[in-house]
């Protein structure tokens, strides 16, 4: 036995700071079109539980979102010859595309490539730093930062490209009218 | 609006919560944790079987020592016969085992009479009961974690059967080695008439309406 071990109740005293993060690991996984976020996020939770410490305390958010990505992974894999995988991204290695609100941020998200996609959308949806991203995706932060540079700059180029054909054609259907 | 900011604004709204934030939490540190942060609180699993089966001799032996006479209450009894062949407590282990379910997927475990043990005749149906109950129950745990509705529903079929059909309550004041009437066939579980089972069809009536904990506990301590 572990003889600096906490009791249980200090146990479960430090699960529940980790447990905080529950609502935000549903949104991920709700976002990245999971059939079951809630149950993601409570396998997420459970893993957690059973592997207390190896979290860490400080910061255990990109722990949890690679737990989750992992478990994503594998829901994706069980439903993928059940499910609609979108065109851009064909490659059966790869998940289904986002859904949003806004139809031009659909269509310019699914022109990204899908790492580019999923660093622009950590630090823009779940609010990861580019460090916690980094370790999330379980790469270099300087690899990160590289690659939501460029997926920044490429969803701004979409994004204007976009904009711009909208314009012309509502241009041309109001010279049509 | 910058780019970016647009991308924030078109995030789809977090689903409402369906499951209870509490009850899940409970649910899982229900579970067997880190063994690297929480103590263990109980005996090993081998040393709680040689504790029972010591207790168990002790009673019997005192009671046999003592000549007790029977209880004779409504025809429970002092069970006098012993089993003292492993081969004995194996095969009336397996007969209970064939009155008996499991999970879909589970197989019975290898239990015998320890050397130089004895124990009563009933002792091995009771060990495969408490077996059977503990894998349903901790197979309705897993159901209830899972969402599997149809595992749930299996699970509590399956411990009301043993509720009812596999489990006695013995009169007040009975000994450790009460036997029951000689009418009722095997195998069960003996509670002693001391709130036990009210506790345990608690348990399981939280759990079929939506409070799990003490069935998961349940299973951690007993699974």
């Amino acid at each position: 036995m572990n003889p600096h071990a906490p009791p249980p109740d200090d146990a479960e005293a430090r699960f529940g700071k980790v447990f905080a993060h529950f609502d935000p690991l549903v949104s991920y996984a709700a976002r990245r079109g999971s059939s079951d976020p809630e149950g993601i996020a409570a396998e997420t939770m459970a893993i957690a539980w059973r592997r207390l410490s190896t979290v860490p305390a400080d910061d255990p958010r990109p722990w949890l979102f690679v737990t989750a990505r992992n478990l994503l992974m594998t829901e994706w894999r069980r439903n993928r010859p059940h499910s609609q995988l979108d065109e851009a991204t064909a490659d059966p290695r790869h998940p289904p595309a986002v859904e949003t609100t806004d139809p031009l941020v659909t269509s310019a998200l699914r022109r990204l490539s899908p790492g580019g996609r999923e660093v622009l959308l950590l630090v823009a949806w779940d609010d990861l730093t580019p460090a916690q991203g980094a370790e999330a995706l379980g790469i270099s932060g300087v690899a990160f930062r590289v690659r939501l540079l460029r997926a920044r700059r490429r969803f701004q180029r979409l994004m204007d490209q976009r904009e711009s054909a909208g314009d012309h054609s509502r241009i041309v259907e109001m010279e049509s009218a | 609006m910058n780019h970016m900011e647009r991308l924030r604004n078109a995030a789809p709204a977090a689903p409402s919560p369906v499951r209870d934030r509490s009850a899940v939490f409970a649910g899982i540190v229900a579970g067997p944790g880190d063994p690297a942060v929480t103590k263990p609180t109980r005996l090993s699993r081998p040393a709680r079987r040689k504790l029972t089966i010591v207790l168990v001799a002790l009673a019997i032996a005192a009671l046999t020592a003592a000549t007790a006479l029977g209880t004779d209450f409504l025809g429970w009894h002092d069970e006098t016969a012993i089993i003292n062949k492993p081969q004995q407590w194996e095969s009336l282990y397996r007969a209970a085992t064939r009155e008996l379910t499991l999970p879909p997927g589970q197989s019975w475990p290898h239990r015998t009479l320890a050397p130089n043990t004895i124990t009563g005749m009933s002792q091995p149906g009771g060990e495969a009961v408490a077996i059977s109950r503990v894998r349903w129950e901790c197979y309705w745990g897993k159901a209830i974690r899972s969402g599997d509705t149809a595992a749930q529903a299996s699970a509590q079929a399956a411990l009301a059967d043993i509720n009812a059909k596999h489990t006695l309550v013995a009169p007040d004041g009975s000994s450790e080695n009460v036997a029951p009437p000689s009418n009722i066939k095997g195998p069960y579980e003996i509670f002693a008439n001391d709130g036990g089972i009210q506790f345990v069809k608690k348990m399981y009536a939280d759990a079929a309406a939506g409070r799990p904990a003490m069935l998961f506990q349940s299973c951690r301590a007993n699974g």
